[in-house]
């Protein structure tokens, strides 16, 4: 037999095996965690927005209490950057709001997450990688014209007996290792994050697509 | 508040949508009450949008199946296979081809993809494929390219979960 032939009892089927709820059950319903795929990558956003604001409140109180100037520069620079980044995440979290609660069609309304979170997570991975030359020519600037001597660097010297040129060799290849190490972190990071779920409707969009 | 009470009112009027669409994309209890849940979430959520352009239920059935497409579940890999005896029996007790016929069919339904098993779903419904296709977000011309295909998968199924029973 053919889906046509079955389709009021294959209806029948579907509507059975449940008990109506109650208005007072659906109202109890409404004050529940959500778990779709919009509600995960929300999620994400938010794990993103706390840690951004705990940054900002460590890095502000270093930036603001430490008695060397090149720590309070670049920990005050640092956190006046991750501001910006705490309102980025805001109204990403505005956008994916929008998108869920549209009345689009339903292909239209994954589509609109998949360009999104794409084009955020591209931006946030060269942005996370144009930091590492950044921090490293920042950090080696304000230390160079540091005032006040810093005893545990002073110290670290003298103790071990460093030399120019080992210098020089451990910061070529701290800053090779932290490259590599950022670049595969970041790959994890966003994938684990968001990643995984903009596969998951991308899957969906595909197979909208195909055609037979 | 009023609206509240409104979309309460209105769900509690259309739940059989949700349920249809729970039993169709879940296999556990369990699961049914997690999607009907999630469902029940995102309907009040996006309720503010809804403006009447459509009927709440063609609305509902939008918004259920949107949640039901991406509800994420991590620990579910594979795909379940519908057993013929997991089936709710209404037709009673004794051989019935017509009713083993059914529960076949609907054991084919269930090994859908996500996907094929909305389009189904809104088929069953008597929806057009015009308005499957505004629900969906394809062209009318692939539903129906879709559709077909699905029939022809299904009757294979089908068949199979007849031969084995």
């Amino acid at each position: 037999m053919e889906l046509d032939e079955l389709k009021i009892l294959l209806n029948q089927k579907l509507e059975t095996d449940h008990l109506l709820r109650s208005e007072k059950d659906l109202a109890d319903l409404l004050s529940q965690k959500a778990q779709s795929i919009y509600a995960k990558i929300k999620r994400s956003l938010w794990f993103e927005i706390i840690s951004s604001f705990i940054i900002v409140i460590a890095f502000g109180y270093i930036g603001f209490t430490s008695k060397y100037q090149s720590i309070n520069i670049y920990f005050s620079f640092f956190t006046a950057l991750f501001i910006p980044f705490i309102l980025i995440f805001f109204y990403l979290l505005n956008k994916t709001n929008k998108i869920n609660q549209s009345n689009k069609p339903i292909k239209e309304n994954m589509q609109n997450l998949v360009d999104l979170m794409e084009e955020f997570m591209k931006r946030y991975f060269q942005f996370t990688m144009a930091l590492i030359p950044i921090c490293f020519t920042f950090s080696f600037a304000l230390g160079y014209n540091e005032k006040d001597p810093i005893p545990a660097i002073d110290h670290a010297f003298e103790d071990y007996n460093i030399t120019k040129g080992f210098l020089i060799g451990f910061t070529i290849g701290y800053l090779v290792a932290l490259t590599v190490g950022v670049f595969y972190f970041t790959k994890w990071y966003l994938k684990k994050l968001y990643g995984n779920y903009v596969q998951e409707l991308k899957k969906y969009i595909a197979e909208l697509q195909e055609q037979a | 508040m009023a609206a509240d009470k409104e979309f309460i009112r209105l769900l509690k009027e259309h739940q059989k949508i949700i349920y249809k669409v729970c039993n169709l994309y879940m296999q556990s209890h369990a699961d049914r009450e997690d999607l009907f849940q999630e469902i029940t979430l995102q309907a009040w959520k996006a309720y503010g949008n809804f403006r009447g352009d459509s009927k709440f239920s063609t609305w509902l059935y939008r918004v259920a199946l949107n949640t039901a497409i991406t509800f994420f579940r991590k620990e579910k890999k594979t795909t379940h296979i519908y057993t013929t005896d997991e089936l709710p029996d209404i037709a009673g007790s004794g051989y019935d081809p017509i009713e083993d016929q059914t529960k076949a069919m609907y054991a084919a339904i269930g090994d859908l993809s996500k996907v094929d098993k909305a389009i189904v779903m809104l088929y069953l419904e008597d929806y057009s494929y015009s308005e499957i296709s505004d629900l969906v977000g394809i062209t009318a011309n692939n539903v129906a390219v879709k559709m077909n295909r699905i029939k022809i998968k299904l009757k294979e199924e089908t068949k199979k979960y007849l031969a084995t029973a």
